[in-house]
Parts: structure tokens; C-alpha cells; sequence
């Protein structure tokens, strides 16, 4: 028997961005999902907000389908006859909702080039914001760590896993680093250390306490920020906007008179009053629910999580 | 040819023809081929082990190299050494079970670690000199390896010939503790005593007193055996130099005894306070060391086991009984027990943990009373284990115990155990700092 496979911290942009399927070898090959920073997934533990649960059952096979969104993306889970704990359990569970969920990956191909990613649920439970906090803080360090190794891997003309475990990485990590190098070739590193500092940005309660140095930056040169991505620039936009943040809660949770939350027409009209024009509010509205803050329990209505 | 100049060779045939020939036929026959055919003194040798159906591998003395100039991944190489250690195991390997022999090979200039794949018929024990040929080299975490494959011909030689004195060890490996494996040749270990105590042991039918103890650095905390007495005291700071590691039920040991260095220093080094606080180590570390003495992990639990819960013990034995019945004592009266079996997962690798009763009711909350009337109200032994499953799922923990090793991965029966809330925002600030700074 093969020993446990260890629960990988990955964030959902990096699992989505996975295009490698590999097999292990031996008597009961394990196949795993392997991330462009060298996390060889097999098992892996998500802590995000479900969004959306779908009862996708036949007849008397349950299925059903949930998202769960970190701050990065979203994972797609999909629980049926044979995962019968996970699957009661999200049938007993109203989106939006802390979740964790530790389960297997899961590659689906349609057709050629086509590579959808799941997770197939072992376990799933409804968890408290201290536990996404401690996820988001995990998985950003776990991130980091791949992100030195496969920089590290990209300065060797041939890279080994014995030689990664010489600079020090773990044995799992110096060998999906090298299935990684060689399968993905350069990798824009840069690119992941953006998604983890926004990641980490959206978790602290408010821009305030976000480090100042940026800040400066961000004033010397707003050009070169504008350029550097949506996603990126919603966040400077939710740092900026850390006070109308609260306002716009306030705003939220005032208008809040039934079960469905607050109607988008009114909050227009409220955030008017507090000067904080249309397009203005979209940014924050968006920020905040990138943040898990609100959520659209249906079209045109907003909610406080 | 005078013929005290050939008698060390008549002696290299004679060992290598073992009793086939007196030595005075040997010589007389050497000296026939040398005088009378002419050949040189190597070829002679090796015509005549050959004749008489002998190894004349052994003779090709010009390519026989010293272990210190072997480098990795050598198809053929042919030395002789001596034996310094031989262990053996039994490994699994493609679905099958099979023996091999591992340990350390020594001579003048330094010990490499050697494997024997296909031990059997080959007898090595600790304390041989062998003269090996057609061995390969591999190199693992940093350092040759010997491997003795199917082409390999091992000869047994005068152990005279490399003394156990004259087996060179190199300067030791100088270690930090989280760094410290089984079979690693000497090691120098700067580290603070946290603990010692004598124990009188009967070593080959000799009362000895030894003297165990854990002592720690920066990286983790490891037991020592000291076989000698060096007066240690708990709070010390030492430099222990040509100390050896062993593994004990898979967790690495600190053994040395008086041909060690034990040197008593001055400097800036933890107190031993801040190093019995316990330090949290990644699991990954903790597999990479085979497994440890009373470490601490953070982890989350992700999975709750089967056999959680409210368990009936054999009276006599303390098996947990099957549907009430002992394997051993078959079906008896139990008593009630508590425990948890869980997975604890932190990311780098995950530990099989056992929680024993005291500590099970601390982290559900209810002692084992409360639970036996839980499991009567719900006609159910396992409605402690769903109420375990509800409290534990996905909690992070900390746990501190023993970790051993093997196929199946890594296993602790905790000795401490303590959920958290981590406020991790304070964390997380400090990380984006960092963060920005590489930029």
C-alpha cells in the first residue's frame, strides 16, 4: 500500500492553471494533477466560500455540484453515490458559506485541449472565517516555497529532484518541481506572487493596515499600475476605497429588509448621498464581493455574508 | 629474484586461492612462470589463480581505488575495505518482499555507505575486510554510496590487512540536529543538554552504566546515549564530535561514547528553556528524518477514523475488542475506553495520530461518563464517534509525541494535543510586508 498522500494548500488560480495530468508508478499507480509550480496534487485541502450548490442527482443517485471561491478563483466540487458524507452534507448546506473541503483532484477533458479541473470531495463542512484566515496564510506560504523552488529549478540546465532536496526542499516538492519544469517550461513567477499578495491584501479587515510602501508607489506611477491587470488594479481599487468599503456595508445592511438583502437601485441612490458615484460603487460592490464580504443572492440584490 | 621480494605475492595467491595450494607450491610455480615464461610479476599471479580456478579479479591491484576517490554514479568500481557497520531489512520493492544488507564501508581515507541489493550467499559482517569488485556508486542526499549489484564479487581478505584503527573517518559531518540520520558516519553536534540521566544496562554480559538523555538545538530535539561518562549536565552547552546516529523504532539517536570529542563551549546558544519550549516543525521535515523524538506539528484534521470514539478493552490485554471479542482472549467482558484516531494534515505531509482517553476528552469536552450515557440514550456506540467527527473535522491543532515511520507513512500517539484559533492576520500582515520587499 502506498503511503497517504499529503492534503496540497493550493490556491484555486494555480489548480486551474494546471494542464498536467501524471501517473505514479507501482502496483496501484496514484494520477495527480501537476500544478505549473510543482504541487503534485492528489489530495488537497480548499477553504473558500461556496457559492453555489446545484442537485444534480438522477432518481435516487445524489450528485451534486458546489463552488467554492477563494480569493483567487474558484474550485468546482462534485459529489455523488460514492462520496456519500460529502454528498449529504452539501445537500444540508446554503450557499454562501465558509467551507473547507479536503478531496481528491479530478481532471475531466471533454475534448482534446479541453481540461476541466474538480475536486471530488472526501469531506466537507461549513467552517468558521479563523480557519480561512489560517488557509489563506497556509497556502500563500506553501505557494511561496513552490515559487522559490521552481525558480531555483529554472536555473538548473537539468534539474533533478536530488538536487532540489540538496537546496533543501521536500522530497514530494523536489519531484513535482521537476515534473513541472519540464512539462511547463518558464513559468511567470511574477505572475503567482501577484495572485498571493492579493490574496493576502483582500483577507486583512481593511486596506489601512496593508503595508504603506505600495501606496507611494502606486502614486508615483498609477500607468504602470493600470497596466498590470484587472484583477490587480480591483484590488489597489479596494485598498484606495478602504473607508467607502465600510460605507457601502453600512449602506447594505441599512437596506436590508427582507431575506434577499438590499435592492441595487436603492443602494444607488444611498451611495449618491454619501458621494460615492455609480461607477464608483460597482468597483467597491465588486471588490466586496471578490472579498466574500456580500454576496448576490439573486440578480440585483446584495447581502452581507 | 630474491625470495623475500616474491612473498607477498605467493601470499596475494595464496588468499586468493584459499587452502587449493601450499605456499611452497605457489612459489615454486610463480617462480617458474616469471623465470622460465618470462611473464610480469601481475600477469604470473593471475595466470596461475586463473590454472588452478581461482578469482583472478582480484588481481588487477592497479585499478583497485580508495573510497575516498570514488564518485557518484561509477558503472564498475573495485576496492577493498572493511566492514564498519552491516544491518540488515527486509524492503518491499515492486510488490515483493526482499532482504538487503546496508551499512558503512571503510578504509584508509574515509566510510562510505554501502547497500548489498542480493545479500544472499554473501556473507559481510562487521568487522570483514572485503575486496570488492564490480560494485556501482550512486549518490544520495550529498554523499557516495556504494551499491553492491548481481555483477559484484565479494572476497573475504586477511582482516589485518585494514585494521578497525586504520579505518580513516574523515573529519565528522558537522550537523544541526534536525539534520542528523541513521547510518551517517561521524558526526560533530553542537547542542544544549536538556536532560540526562544514568541507566545500568548488561552490554555482552558486562554491568555498564550509560547515560540517556534529549538534547536540542535551534532545529529540533534529539535523545542521546552516552556510553561513557562525561559528566554531563543537564543545561550544558557541548560540541560532540565523532558521535555516531543511529535510528531506534525509526527515530534517529544520538550515540557516543570515549573515542568521542565531548568539548564544553561558551557562547550565544538558546537556554534550555527556550529550547524545551516546543517548536513547531513542518511534517515534511519530520518524514525526511524517518521520523523523531517529541516533536510538535500544526496541523488540520482531515479525517476523523474509523475506531474513534467509545471503544470496549480487553480486561486482560487491552485490545480493543471487535463487536466484543478479543483477537487474543476471544469473547470477554470489556471495559470503556476513549480515543481518536485522525489524520493530521499540514500541507507538507500528514501524521496518523492516536489520542488517547485523557486527551480525547479534552479536546471533545466530555469525559468518558458523559459519553457511555450518550451512547445508551442513542442505542448507539457510534454516536460518540459522529459527535467526535462534528467537534474535529477541519480543526487545526497542535500536537507533540513521538513520530515513527513506515510504509504506511508517518504515526504519532500524541502526547499533548491543543486546538487553535490561530488569529493569523498578524501573520499574514507580516508575510505581505515581506512580500513587497522582494519585489
Amino acid at each position: 500500500m502506498n503511503a497517504r498522500e499529503v492534503s496540497w494548500r493550493v490556491f484555486a488560480d494555480e489548480y486551474s492553471s494546471s494542464t498536467m495530468e501524471y501517473r505514479g508508478e507501482g502496483e496501484k499507480p496514484v494520477s495527480y494533477i501537476v500544478t505549473p509550480l510543482g504541487a503534485r496534487v492528489n489530495r488537497m485541502l480548499a477553504v473558500g466560500v461556496i457559492t453555489e450548490i446545484e442537485d444534480v442527482g438522477e432518481g435516487d443517485k445524489p450528485r451534486y455540484r458546489a463552488r467554492l471561491a477563494d480569493l483567487t478563483g474558484t474550485f468546482y466540487i462534485s459529489a455523488g453515490e460514492y462520496q456519500p458524507e460529502a454528498a449529504t452534507a452539501l445537500s444540508k448546506m446554503s450557499p454562501p458559506a465558509f467551507a473547507a473541503v479536503v478531496g481528491k483532484s479530478r481532471a475531466y477533458s471533454p475534448e482534446e485541449g479541453v481540461k476541466y479541473l474538480s475536486i471530488r470531495p472526501e469531506r466537507i463542512r461549513e467552517v468558521d472565517a479563523a480557519t480561512r484566515d489560517y488557509w489563506v496564510l497556509e497556502t500563500a506560504r506553501s505557494t511561496l516555497t513552490r515559487i522559490d523552488a521552481t525558480g531555483e529549478a529554472a536555473r538548473m540546465s537539468q534539474p533533478t529532484a536530488g538536487e532540489m532536496m540538496r537546496l533543501g526542499f521536500p522530497e514530494g516538492l523536489a519531484d513535482g518541481v521537476v515534473l513541472a519544469a519540464e512539462y511547463y517550461g518558464d513559468v511567470d513567477l511574477d505572475r503567482f506572487r501577484g495572485v498571493i499578495r492579493d490574496a493576502l491584501r483582500a483577507v486583512l479587515p481593511d486596506g489601512a493596515s496593508a503595508p504603506k510602501a505600495p501606496e507611494a508607489e502606486r502614486t508615483k506611477a498609477p500607468e504602470e499600475a493600470r497596466r498590470e491587470g484587472a484583477a490587480r488594479e480591483e484590488m489597489q481599487e479596494l485598498e484606495v476605497g478602504a473607508d467607502e468599503e465600510e460605507t457601502v456595508l453600512g449602506i447594505i445592511d441599512a437596506l436590508a429588509d427582507g431575506p434577499k438583502g438590499a435592492q441595487w437601485e436603492r443602494i444607488v441612490e444611498a451611495a449618491k448621498e454619501k458621494k460615492i458615484d455609480k461607477v464608483r460603487l460597482e468597483e467597491v460592490v465588486s471588490a466586496l464581493l471578490d472579498k466574500g464580504d456580500i454576496y448576490e443572492p439573486e440578480l440585483g440584490m446584495m447581502k452581507r455574508i | 629474484m630474491g625470495e623475500n621480494k616474491l612473498a607477498p605475492h605467493v601470499e596475494d595467491v595464496a588468499r586468493a586461492l584459499g587452502s587449493k595450494l601450499s605456499e611452497e607450491e605457489i612459489e615454486s610455480e610463480l617462480k617458474e612462470y616469471i623465470e622460465v615464461y618470462k611473464l610480469t610479476i601481475p600477469m604470473a599471479k593471475k595466470t596461475m589463480v586463473k590454472k588452478h580456478g581461482g578469482d583472478a579479479s582480484a588481481f588487477t591491484t592497479g585499478f583497485q581505488r580508495k573510497l575516498a576517490e570514488l564518485r557518484p554514479n561509477e558503472p564498475n568500481v573495485d576496492f577493498v575495505a572493511r566492514v564498519v557497520t552491516a544491518n540488515d531489512k527486509t524492503i518491499e520493492a515492486k510488490g515483493e518482499k526482499r532482504r538487503i544488507m546496508y551499512g558503512l564501508l571503510g578504509d584508509d581515507t574515509t566510510t562510505l555507505p554501502y547497500t548489498v541489493w542480493e545479500p544472499e550467499g554473501m556473507q559481510l559482517e562487521k568487522g570483514d575486510v572485503v575486496s570488492v569488485k564490480g560494485a556501482y556508486t550512486r549518490e544520495y542526499r550529498g554523499r557516495v554510496e556504494v551499491h553492491f549489484g548481481n555483477r559484484v564479487t565479494v572476497r573475504r581478505e586477511d582482516p589485518a590487512t585494514i585494521d578497525a584503527s586504520d579505518v580513516a573517518q574523515g573529519p565528522p559531518k558537522v550537523v544541526t540536529i534536525n539534520q542528523i540520520r541513521d547510518s551517517m558516519g561521524y558526526i560533530e553536534v553542537k547542542a544544549r543538554v536538556l536532560s540526562v540521566e544514568p541507566k545500568d544496562v548488561t552490554v555482552q554480559g558486562e554491568e555498564k552504566t550509560i547515560y540517556t538523555g534529549t538534547m536540542a538545538d535551534q532545529t529540533g530535539r534529539i535523545q542521546f546515549t552516552a556510553w561513557s561518562d562525561f559528566h554531563l549536565k543537564p543545561g550544558e552547552l557541548v560540541k560532540i564530535s565523532k558521535a555516531t546516529a543511529k535510528s531506534w523504532r525509526s527515530i534517529p539517536q544520538v550515540n557516543f561514547d570515549d573515542r568521542a570529542e565531548l568539548l564544553r563551549v561558551k557562547e550565544k546558544f538558546p537556554t534550555a528553556e527556550e529550547l524545551s519550549r516546543t517548536s513547531i516543525v513542518p511534517i515534511s521535515d519530520v518524514a525526511q528524518r524517518g521520523g523523531a523524538a517529541d516533536v510538535s506539528v500544526r496541523g488540520t484534521i482531515v479525517e476523523v477514523r474509523d475506531g474513534s470514539g467509545l471503544i470496549m478493552r480487553c480486561q486482560e490485554c487491552k485490545r480493543a475488542l471487535q463487536k466484543g471479542t478479543c483477537k487474543v482472549h476471544g469473547r470477554v467482558e470489556g471495559y470503556p475506553d476513549l480515543r481518536i484516531k485522525a489524520v493530521i494534515d499540514d500541507g507538507t505531509g500528514s501524521v496518523s495520530t492516536v489520542f488517547g482517553r485523557e486527551i480525547t476528552e479534552k479536546l471533545m469536552g466530555f469525559t468518558l461518563d458523559e459519553c457511555m450515557d450518550k451512547a445508551r440514550q442513542a442505542m448507539n456506540f457510534d454516536a460518540v464517534k459522529d459527535s467526535l467527527d462534528e467537534a474535529l473535522l477541519f480543526r487545526i491543532v497542535d500536537i507533540g509525541g513521538n513520530v515513527t515511520a513506515d510504509a504506511y507513512g508517518l504515526s504519532m500517539i500524541a502526547k499533548e494535543a491543543e486546538l487553535v484559533t490561530p488569529d493569523s492576520k498578524e501573520d499574514i500582515e507580516t508575510l505581505l510586508v515581506d512580500l513587497e520587499e522582494t519585489k
